[in-house]
């Protein structure tokens, strides 16, 4: 990832003196930072943002040369001494430069790129995801073929070398579901059903976010994708089918007691009506509230008594008179879920 | 005309010339008073104070801004809440987009063009001063509202349902509707008259082929808000009636889809980039001849540039939309469509470079300012035919990518030009030059910092960085670039700092001399002894650059050796000229300074208002004010029969002081507002088929409230409006022979039949109990219904007063006006209706 | 038969509706293509095979292209009335119509350029994935 950065910046830097001092300052933070590069274009890990990414690179060298070309060309046309371009040259530099060039290279971009935009081909053994975008966090249901549906949220797991088929929803505002590393973004609409195709290549721990504007916390909705190895995705799949594992404390009670079964599902526990994420295997996921806070009891013993703290205008109400003890034995208990 | 005609000798009397001055400055005299002064309805004053107001708007758009790099110069940062954080990004980018740079172009425009055409005043001037009053107006409710955390929140193009749902949006919404729809009225106003202005106000013998650069840029951009605002604000009706009334436009579970939101608002939004962007290049157009001391080269080439992208900006839309799940090949039509644009964008850049080669350059700080955002366009147009092509727009579509996008083409593309014609066109109405050196060193800041604030983004956008997002974690990698962009942005905010020093300087500097930069075009006219009458004689124009073309012009203006050097009837006169080949048609006589325009604007603006807090009564009595005063407004105000029928103008000229139909610009600006209503209208029709496309059926299975409204009332709706149009035009048939009692009973007539057209558009939902909202379908047809039903009342209102001017004397039978403008408003009105009962009508019957 | 063809074309009346001809064209086309391919495409489903509109799309594409051509040889006929050499800037009767007629044909040619552009996506797009 780094590596294309940089190349990037150089072009840049190469493009503009001016600019050049920052551009190298960019350069050596970017380096000095360390980007983790897990929700980023040029960290890729799916076919198609891979594509994307060669594009870009092709599109900024052009782009920088053209920029480097024209500046040139200003500075030879303000120094030219009078009478140096008569008219009809003068019509010839416009013909030619202004408008047969730039035609004849958008041609070759727009003819070249087209193609790029055709969806993968899509079998019936694909696995199929649906994903339901929400104020503020994501409903992930895997389809499998025995019409059997894998309920979690917040998270996505897929198989590399496999092709996965979205099926994108919403049912309150407009969300955008983007996964920088693998794949462009589409909308998530009300009313209107999208598909987003994709094939992962490289194992590893990635994000995706919402792109598109969707209320208080639009930044505070993001989520984990884990690209697997196909065997060790299959193995995942059935366990997560499986329900929660069988822990019986204090805090199944409290869970209960407070009334987080009204909307949290935790399968073979409770079963709840669909308006919270499904909480069942909740101790195996990588983050809370929708990629927001590390999962720790302290973290989500903090959220469930204040979630707007995190999460401005999230749904869930908060519990503020809940002892501290309470709300850290209930964290206890949602960590086990395993 | 010829132009061969010898010059009246009188002038060469200094006697004369004197008494012609007095004469002239009685009559362009501005009015005086604390309050009165503000009548005042002349292009100079108007255009200074919207320009000003404009100039006011950017700078608290940008304080907004600043707050919002503020947020986000570290991860997590909790300076403001999100709520705050959202209203204050809505708030940056509408008032920048609404408050700032349409007004400005309009306030630059109807300052600077009489003076560039060598006209006297705006055809409308008071249209010009409605215009303005209605900015102030709805531009001080809309950048308020942020001092009451009641603000729009939902981003500037405010997409449903977040935007319609009242529990997830507050009054903020109602605001930015309301507000801006209001603005938006007052915005197609003056590009009503900047047409006008351009075909019919020019000087004699400035024909097409003569025009400035600026005025063609003017003419498309004019006619462009004709096209782009309307179909906003038939979503701005649709929107309101969501919120207010519950009508499910946008709600899918009604059968609403949020998607036509988004058409109708990016029909309008990408023209509105050209919209911004063109009359900042037609700045360009008239600096860069200056400093490279020749003409431009390639005039052809500059129309080709302004008129293709013109029209091929309505074809870009769905560019904002490459993500909402079209099909390919409809998002493959738009980025074809897109990539085009980028042709006549290079032709102009290359003719201003050409222009600059074959000249001797005089290197300037205006020239400066022009380079500058040269180097910042290019980039800004080239990330733009990345986005253009749908892959990569997939993955840069919402992200910081497109922030630094659209700031690289808005601030090279029209900010920086602008002040580039601010140092350039100071000295024209102050006489004084802003200082090369703060000049140059404000533009150093602002280039500076605007590329260390923005280039940045682009690589935070690719690395993951959503917009709209009011914090960011710590891990992704941001942090450093985000610091940057703050620099930056606080960097770029002290360069304007410093012209604001400059401007605040300018009083202390001495006079400068006439014509400083030696320009060649007709605004340079304007002598250091400002007078209120614009240009002391309308000249005859033979070039390009009068000034540098044509020996003693500026001597023959001064000495009023041209057309229309008086004011002997102590009026306010302009020349109105043909449309190709700027023959001279008639003295118009234009409205001096008058209270009404400011008194429609009032009313008119509280009706939004009142209605944003849904105090409707309130609104019901606002409105029949505002209708009150306008209609006192053009009683006393249009229209106005002449002392004499004629008057000789100078070189032995005589030119008719009235005329009616095709020739007057009154008849144009109706034709104008029409065009612009029926795009409106179309866009609703156009509401109509997209959700006939969106539903497997539709109407939909019959059931109560559902029914549609049949044929009986749609058709009887139809032939009453027809025939009212057909009266209205035997009115105007039969008062141009004379028949002038048979003409008043076509009135009358007319006026019946128009307002049962109105009631029966109506009868048809209301009767087949239609229940808007239940569903979509009746809601769309009740809006078609009202539509129509609304503009034959107002056909009515109209009927009646070219009624009551004619039995009052103020409309004769050469005198008519009146009878031809509201002819040309009943033609849309039964087209309208004719569609209207074709849609709601037959069409459910043949699906 | 080529002379007296030129010669009509000069004798046509130019006007500012002229100009605006072959971007209208482009409009008109530009119109049909999205909104039919739209509406078969929201009425069938995104995997419908669209041969029929595509087709329609390249009849329609031939037809624009002629129209354009056809204003543009009005044009480049026009801009050979006689008169002076470029650029057309004095206040006279044959440089007004010869400015307009440049101005035309370099539109037609940026018109053509669009009809074309705006047909390519319906050779690449089978259906309405």
């Amino acid at each position: 990832m780094q590596s294309h950065l940089i190349k990037f910046l150089v072009k840049r830097a190469v493009r503009d003196a001016a600019l050049l001092p920052l551009t190298i300052v960019a350069i050596t933070v970017s380096l000095l930072g360390g980007c983790a590069g897990v929700q980023s274009t040029f960290s890729t890990f799916g076919v198609e943002a891979e594509a994307t990414r060669k594009l870009t690179l092709v599109m900024v060298v052009a782009g920088v040369l053209i920029t480097i070309g024209m500046g040139w060309f200003v500075v030879h046309a303000v120094r030219a001494p009078p009478g140096r371009l008569n008219h009809t040259s003068g019509m010839r530099v416009i013909l030619w430069l202004g408008a047969i060039g730039p035609a004849v290279l958008l041609t070759v971009l727009l003819v070249s790129t087209l193609p790029m935009m055709k969806t993968l081909p899509v079998n019936d053994d694909d696995l199929e995801i649906a994903v339901d975008g929400k104020q503020f966090w994501w409903g992930v249901r895997y389809l499998l073929p025995d019409k059997q549906v894998v309920e979690t949220a917040n998270e996505i797991r897929i198989p590399i070398g496999r092709t996965v088929n979205f099926t994108l929803t919403s049912p309150d505002v407009i969300h955008s579901f983007w996964i920088p590393g693998l794949a462009g973004k589409v909308d998530m609409i009300p009313g209107r059903s999208n598909n987003l195709v994709v094939r992962a290549t490289k194992a590893g721990t990635y994000r995706g976010v919402c792109a598109e504007f969707c209320g208080l916390s639009h930044a505070r909705m993001a989520f984990d994708v884990i690209a697997m190895q196909p065997a060790a995705f299959d193995q995942w799949l059935i366990d997560a089918a499986e329900p929660a594992t069988a822990v019986d404390g204090p805090g199944r009670q409290l869970f209960e007691d407070y009334g987080c079964n009204g909307c949290h599902t935790v399968r073979g526990h409770f079963t709840a009506s669909p308006i919270g994420p499904d909480l069942t295997h909740f101790g195996s996921r990588l983050s809370l509230a929708a990629g927001t806070l590390p999962i720790s009891v302290a973290a989500i013993a903090n959220f469930i008594r204040n979630p707007a703290m995190a999460k401005p205008g999230a749904l869930m109400p908060a519990f503020e008179s809940m002892p501290a003890e309470d709300a850290d034995v209930i964290a206890a208990y949602l960590m086990e879920l395993k | 005309m010829s132009s061969t005609a010898t010059t009246n000798p009188d002038q060469d009397d200094p006697a004369v010339r004197a008494a012609q001055e007095e004469r002239l400055r009685a009559a362009w005299a501005p009015p005086r008073g604390f309050f009165f002064r503000w009548t005042d309805v002349n292009n100079s004053a108007v255009g200074v104070w919207y320009t000003l107001t404009a100039f006011g708007m950017m700078l608290f758009a940008g304080v907004l801004a600043l707050i919002i790099r503020a947020q986000l110069v570290i991860p997590n940062n909790d300076l403001v809440s999100a709520s705050t954080f959202n209203q204050l990004f809505t708030l940056h980018g509408s008032m920048m987009m609404f408050l700032f740079a349409v007004p400005m172009f309009e306030a630059v425009s109807i300052l600077i063009l009489p003076q560039l055409l060598g006209t006297r005043d705006m055809p409308f001037p008071r249209l010009s001063a409605f215009g303005y009053w209605s900015f102030l107006i709805g531009g001080v409710f809309v950048a308020g509202s942020i001092f009451f955390n009641a603000a729009p929140d939902g981003g500037w193009f405010m997409y449903p349902p977040l935007t319609t749902d009242p529990s997830l949006s507050g009054i903020g919404a109602d605001i930015w509707m309301l507000g801006l729809s209001f603005i938006e009225v007052a915005a197609i106003a003056a590009a009503i008259e900047l047409i006008v202005g351009v075909l019919k106000c020019r000087p004699p013998g400035m024909r097409l082929n003569l025009m400035p650069l600026y005025a063609w840029y003017i003419l498309v951009v004019a006619v462009m808000i004709l096209f782009a605002f309307p179909p906003l604000i038939a979503g701005d009706i649709l929107f309101e009636l969501e919120r207010l009334l519950d009508w499910p436009f946008f709600d899918a579970a009604r059968g609403g889809d949020p998607l036509l939101w988004q058409h109708l608002f990016w029909i309008f939004g990408h023209p509105e980039v050209y919209i911004i962007f063109l009359p900042s290049i037609a700045l360009f157009a008239m600096i860069v001849p200056t400093f490279a001391r020749r003409h431009l080269l390639g005039y052809p080439w500059i129309v080709l540039a302004a008129v293709g992208t013109g029209f091929l900006s309505f074809g870009l839309w769905v560019h904002h939309m490459f993500t909402t799940g079209l099909p390919n090949i409809s998002l493959g039509f738009f980025s074809a469509a897109s990539e085009v644009v980028a042709i006549p964008t290079a032709v102009q850049i290359f003719a201003f470079i050409a222009t600059l080669w074959a000249g001797r350059v005089v290197w300037s700080t205006p020239l400066l300012y022009g380079a500058g955002a040269l180097a910042i366009f290019v980039i800004g147009g080239l990330t733009g035919v990345m986005v253009a092509i749908a892959p990569f727009d997939w993955q840069a579509h919402d992200t910081y990518f497109i922030v630094a996008h659209l700031h690289y083409v808005l601030i090279g593309g029209s900010v920086m030009p602008l002040f580039g014609g601010l140092y350039y066109y100071w000295p024209l109405y102050t006489d004084k030059k802003l200082s090369d050196r703060l000049g140059r060193i404000a533009f150093w800041l602002m280039f500076v910092g605007f590329n260390v604030g923005f280039f940045p983004m682009h690589i935070s956008g690719l690395m993951g960085m959503p917009r709209r997002v009011y914090t960011y974690s710590d891990e992704i990698g941001l942090n450093t670039l985000n610091l940057l962009s703050t620099v930056g942005a606080y960097l770029f905010a002290l360069g304007v700092a410093v012209v604001i020093l400059d401007l605040c300087l300018s009083p202390r500097r001495k006079l400068a001399e006439r014509n400083p930069w030696k320009a060649g075009t007709l605004e340079w006219l304007s002598s250091p002894k400002k007078e209120n009458w614009g240009v002391r004689c309308v000249p005859l124009v033979e070039s390009r650059y009068p000034i540098w073309d044509e020996p003693g012009f500026v001597q023959n203006v001064d000495e009023g050796r041209h057309f229309l050097p008086d004011a002997e009837e102590n009026q306010r006169e302009l020349m109105i000229t043909t449309v190709l080949d700027a023959e001279p048609l008639q003295v118009a006589r234009v409205g001096g300074p008058s209270i009404k325009p400011m008194l429609a604007a009032a009313t008119l603006g509280s009706v939004f208002i009142l209605i944003t807090f849904h105090l409707y009564a309130a609104a019901l009595a606002s409105g029949l004010a505002a209708l009150v005063v306008i209609l006192w407004w053009l009683w006393t105000g249009t229209g106005i029969i002449p002392e004499k029928a004629e008057k000789p103008v100078g070189r032995s000229i005589v030119l008719p002081l009235y005329s009616s139909g095709p020739a007057s610009s009154g008849w144009w600006a109706m034709f104008i507002t029409m065009t612009a209503d029926a795009t409106a209208f179309l866009s609703l029709i156009f509401g109509y088929f997209f959700y006939w496309t969106v539903h497997a059926e539709f109407p939909p299975a019959a059931q109560p409230g559902l029914v549609g409204p049949g044929t009986y009332w749609p058709t009887l709706a139809l032939v009453l409006i027809a025939a009212g149009w057909a009266a209205t035009i035997a009115a105007r048939e039969t008062n141009a022979r004379g028949r002038i009692r048979l003409a008043r009973i076509a009135l009358s007539v007319a006026a019946i039949a128009t307002g049962a057209g109105a009631l029966a558009v109506l009868a048809g939902p209301w009767l087949a109990e239609l229940d808007p909202t239940l569903h979509v379908y009746p809601a769309i047809v009740w809006v078609l219904a009202i539509w129509v039903a609304v503009h034959a009342a107002l056909g009515v209102i109209m009927q009646l007063y070219t009624l009551a001017r004619s039995l009052a004397g103020r409309m004769t039978r050469v005198y008519d006006g009146d009878v031809r403008n509201i002819v040309v408003y009943h033609h849309f009105l039964a087209l309208s209706a004719l569609i209207t009962c074709i849609v709601i009508g037959y069409f459910p019957r043949l699906v | 038969m080529n002379a007296k063809l030129e010669n009509r074309a000069q004798r046509l009346n130019s006007s500012l509706w002229a100009l605006i001809a072959p971007l209208v064209t482009w409009g008109l086309h530009f119109l049909f293509c999205y909104i039919f391919t739209a509406v078969r495409c929201a009425k069938s489903g995104p995997f419908t095979v669209i041969s029929d509109v595509r087709l329609a799309i390249g009849v329609a594409t031939v037809v624009a292209l002629l129209l354009v051509a056809a204003s543009g040889y009005v044009a480049w006929a026009q801009s050979r009335v006689e008169g002076d050499l470029p650029p057309h800037d004095e206040n006279t009767d044959e440089d007004r119509l010869r400015f307009l007629a440049v101005a035309t044909l370099l539109l037609a040619g940026l018109s053509f350029i669009a009809i074309i552009f705006t047909a390519i996506p319906a050779f690449i797009f089978e259906d309405c994935q």
